[in-house]
Formats: C-alpha cells, structure tokens, sequence
C-alpha cells in the first residue's frame, strides 16, 4: 500500500511540465530533481557508510566536463558522454578511495577534499582541454530517438527520469544486504570483521556508485544549463548536496529526498542575494550540527523512540 | 637542458619561504588535531582574518610592521578562543565528521559575512618596508619576504621549547599521547584543549599577517592555503608537527621548482600527487617513526 503510493507520487511528478508553461518553475524543478540525486548518492557514501566525501563536489564536475567534452572535442552522443561521465567517475573514485580507505575515515574526509579542489584547478588551469576560465558555451541540445531535447519542459521529464532511476536504485541498494553492510561498518567496523566481511570492497563499491551517480547528474546539468566553466565547481553545489542530506538527516533515504525537493525551492521562494545565502546556509549547517545532528529524520525517530518507552512505562 | 644558477637560487630561496608560511598553518592543524582529535576546517579564514586584521592594523599604526603583526596575532587568537569556547568545546573526541561539519559552517559564515562587509577586491598592503629587498650577487629578495620566514622559523623555535620543555606543552603532549592516562594524572583536557586552538589560532594569524604584504589579501586566499595544509598533515603524518614542518617546506620547494619550469597545472597538482604516492607507501605519514610526536 505505501510502496503503491510512493509510485504514484513518483509518477505525478511527470506530469508537472501539462501544469505549468513557465520555463522558470520547469528550471528550479530541474535543479531539484539533478540535486536531489546528487544528496541521495553523498547519503549513500555519508549517511549509509559513514565517510563524509568532499570528492563528491569533483566527480559532479567531471561529470559534467566528460559529458561536454564527449560531444563537443570528440564528437560523441550526450548520451555517450554521459556514460563515459559515469565509468571515468567510478574508475576514479576507486583509484582515489583504494590508498585513502586503507588509511583511515579521518584521511578520507581530507583527500577527498583535496581532490575536488584539484579537479576546480585543473578545470581552471588545464586550457588545452577545458578551454580554462572560459568554458565550453553553447552545448547542443542531446537528441532522443530522432527528437531533440530543446525546451525545458523536455529537461524536466530527462532529469525526472533519471531520478526515478536514480533513486530506485540506491533505495534498492539501501534495503539491500549490502546496504545493511554498509550501516553496519558505519555503526561498529570491529564487529563487521569480526563477521568475516572484509569492509573495503563494500566501501569502494558504495564510493564508486556514488561516484559515477553524481557525475552522471553533473553532466544532464551541465546540458541544462548549455554551458560548463569552472564556476560548475563552485564549492557553492557541494554545500547544498551536504546541507540537504545534513537537514534531512544522514542514513535516512526519504529525510533527503524531501529536505532535496524542499531545499531547492525554498531559496528561490525567499529569493536572496548569493552572499546572503551562503551566510544563511552556513548558519543552518552549525545550528543543526549543534542542535540536532540527525538531522529532521534523527530527530523525528528521536520522538518516536522516547513516545515508545513512554508507552511501555 | 641548461639552467640558469641564479635562476634556480631564486626559485628555491622564494620556495623556503613560501613552505615556511604554509608550515605555520599545517602546525596549527597537526596541533589541534593532536590534541582534540578533530580537523578545524575554519583554519582558513583565520588566516585571512589575520590577514585582513594586518591590513587594517597598518594603516592605523603608521605602517608600522611589528605592532601590526602583534595586534593580527592578537585579533585571530581572540577568535581562537571564541571558537573554542562556543563550539569546539561542545565536541567529543570521536565526533570528526561533526567538528568538520561544523567548522565548515563557520568558515563560510566568516567568509561571506568578510566577502559582504569588505567586498572581495583583492586589497594591498603597504609597510614600512615597500618592496625594498636585499641584493645578493643578482638575486633580490624583499624584505618582507626576509622578515615572515624569519618569523616563521623563531617561532618554531618558540613552539619546539613551549612543547618540550614547559608544563604548559608537556600537557598538551601527554594529552596527545594518551587521552585516559592524561586525565589520571591530573591533567584537564578542557583547558589544555583550549590552549592548543588558541596556540594554533596565533601561529595561522601569523602567518596571514606575515603573508599579506606578500601578496593580495582577499576573503578567498584562505581556502586555497588551507586544502594544501590539509595535505601537508596528511603527508606528514595526522597530528604529527616536526612532519607537518618537513613536509611544507618540501612542498614548498617542490612547487617554487615546478612553477619554474613546467606548466602552472603541475604546481598546483603537485601536492596532491605528493599525497596520493605517500599514501600508497607509507599510509600513517611520511614521519611516523623517529619524530618527536606531539599528537
């Protein structure tokens, strides 16, 4: 019965594009769908595995330059490159996650940072290939089965479509054995071994599907907005997929895909000066921390459990 | 390939000096997470705090360069400790991902609320030194070069006796070394942890008060100093100070080199290969063994 109507909640996004006409709400839509994926995947290697991943802010950039490049340099399809977004960001997040996980989470959170600063300055200073601070403008319209993906209307239902498929899957892979893996090394590693599981191959795969999900939804947005410069490595996105999943709270799948949909609007409902924003986003992220570090999910569980042992006194 | 001796002279000479700098921030890192356990993703900002404090500060004094200095070094401290006393002490010792999540959150506060006030046009600093420098044979180093590497180094000196030979360091030490055994002795985490943030808090105000008549001062310049100090603890081992030292001057030679020669790409790539291939061989950091390890 609930499964049936989450499917059905789904589905009635699809429809969106009959409602309204105005390219604007069809835009923030689009942001919605690209950058909820993008904080179910930092759930995946944050919430779930417990690796806080900065790496996330690089693989989305190279997502998107991959996905440009393919097409524009090498003549390839959209969807071509997007495949190639996917496959390079796994490769990588494996070559990054395999020296960086033997050292220890705490080495993790750094590298992993550090990488998404090197992909910002070698976007910026790699000319040859990236074209630097320019960027490559005037990416063309991916075409589909003879149909050309020009209005937004037509982005909407791609990126809708891809969060479905997108979010189906890590919610899968969430209630799967091997997501329960993954919570339980976040939970007690020593125990984890101690089960005779090795931890690494499951924290690489969680990374590298991470990895190659975000790259994917840099690359559809960076199609979207038909230009990729150094700014689409703006710490700014990698701030937004981290408070969305800390609001939401991290290890619950629904707390992120609704703190997603809700964060992507609100901004533009309060429509704010960019500094000012940042301030905002800042403020939330260490009152939260303070406050309630389960974020809205934790906290609604916290209520639950405390209503429970109320009941049973 | 022929190379210019007065060239490379040059190139090294600027690089010590840069990897000074960077040491003094990656000190301040490998200190706090010492003692505490926790990375403070703020570092930056400090520095750009004492950055701006010192082009503040100049004006007022007459270009005056020590008080200058002194009244950075005082400003970023103050803020250390009110760092600390609001939300660092709020942290347990196995909360990393939080201390990271939080310090986050108040370094895009300062950022921005800095970027706001003061707008991010690049400022620059004048002292009572200009760009006067010194000539050796045809090589020409300013002073404000000579003057913030000789910072630097005495205050290494300063930290390396504060560490060994007072109380006051010892206790941080002991702390580092061993959390419960610390405590049976007496020894009162809250306060020791206070000291090392304040410490680390002056040393990065140092170094931004002794960078900005280097270079521009901007709310930015912390965040592009802060990712390489990050790697520089990596390198040389978490917690770990005389490898966080070694290894920023290495890097900082390694880069002045590299800038020299080859494309601007593989100077800024450089650290992070650097720590990729450490990582690989020696996963607890280039200086696990030997040192004398604070944290």
């Amino acid at each position: 019965m609930k499964a049936v109507a989450i499917v059905v909640a789904a589905l009635a996004f699809g429809v969106l594009p009959y409602l309204t006409s105005s390219n604007y709400i069809l835009g923030i839509a689009v942001s919605a769908a690209i950058y909820t994926v993008a904080a179910a995947a930092l759930n995946l290697i944050y919430g779930y595995t417990g690796l806080l991943s900065f790496a996330q802010l690089g693989f989305w950039g190279i997502g998107g330059y991959a996905t440009a490049l393919t097409v524009v340099t090498f003549g390839g399809t959209f969807w071509l490159g997007l495949l190639w977004a996917g496959l390079l960001n796994a490769a990588l997040a494996l070559i990054v996650g395999y020296p960086t996980l033997r050292v220890g989470r705490h080495a993790f959170v750094i590298v992993t940072l550090t990488f998404a600063l090197l992909v910002t300055l070698v976007a910026r200073d790699w000319v040859d290939l990236t074209r630097g601070p320019l960027g490559i403008p005037g990416l063309p319209a991916p075409s589909l089965f003879g149909v050309e993906l020009k209005t937004t209307a037509h982005f909407y239902w791609l990126a809708w479509a891809y969060a479905l498929l997108a979010l189906g899957f890590l919610y899968a892979l969430g209630t799967s054995r091997i997501g329960r893996t993954l919570v339980a090394i976040k939970q007690n590693e020593p125990l984890v071994r101690a089960q005779g599981i090795a931890p690494m191959p499951y924290k690489l795969t969680a990374f590298a599907i991470s990895a190659a999900i975000t790259g994917i939804a840099g690359g559809i947005f960076a199609f979207h907005l038909k230009v990729i410069d150094p700014l689409f490595l703006d710490f700014y996105y990698m701030q937004t997929f981290l408070i969305m999943v800390i609001i939401g709270g991290a290890g619950s799948f629904w707390g992120v895909v609704v703190a997603g949909i809700a964060l992507s609007a609100l901004p533009e409902v309060l429509r704010f000066s960019s500094d000012f924003r940042m301030i905002i986003y800042g403020v939330v992220l260490l009152v939260i921390m303070l406050v309630m570090p389960g974020g809205f999910a934790g906290w609604i569980r916290q209520r639950r459990v405390a209503r429970m042992r109320a009941a049973l006194r | 390939m022929a190379v210019d001796p007065v060239y490379l002279v040059q190139l090294t000479l600027n690089g010590i000096t840069l990897g000074l700098l960077y040491a003094l921030i990656a000190v301040g890192l490998a200190l706090i997470f010492g003692v505490m356990q926790i990375i403070n993703f703020a570092h930056g900002e400090l520095l750009m705090v004492g950055a701006f404090a010192m082009s503040f500060a100049l004006p007022a004094m007459g270009s005056l360069y020590w008080p200058a200095m002194a009244a950075a070094v005082v400003v970023t401290m103050i803020g250390g400790l009110v760092i600390y006393e609001t939300l660092l002490v709020r942290l347990r010792p196995d909360e990393f991902e939080r201390s990271i999540l939080i310090t986050l959150g108040l370094s895009i506060i300062v950022l921005h609320v800095v970027q706001y006030l003061f707008t991010a046009n690049p400022r620059m600093v004048d002292t009572q030194y200009g760009f006067d420098g010194v000539l050796i044979g045809t090589i020409r180093i300013t002073w404000t070069r000579i003057i913030g590497a000789a910072v630097a180094v005495a205050a290494f000196a300063l930290l390396f006796v504060l560490l060994k030979h007072t109380q006051f360091g010892r206790a941080m030490r002991a702390i580092a070394q061993n959390r419960e055994a610390a405590l049976m002795v007496g020894i009162r985490p809250r306060v020791v942890a206070r000291n090392a943030v304040v410490l680390a808090t002056g040393l990065c105000g140092l170094a931004g008060a002794a960078l900005a008549p280097i270079q521009l001062v901007t709310p930015g310049m912390g965040q592009f100093l802060i990712f390489k100090a990050f790697a520089l603890v990596i390198i040389g081992g978490l917690g770990n100070i005389p490898g966080a030292i070694v290894s920023a001057i290495g890097l900082g030679l390694i880069e002045s080199w590299i800038g020299g020669f080859f494309e601007i790409v593989w100077q800024e790539a450089a650290v992070f290969i650097l720590m990729v291939v450490v990582m690989f061989l020696k996963p607890d950091g280039l200086f696990t063994r030997g040192g004398m390890r604070v944290g």
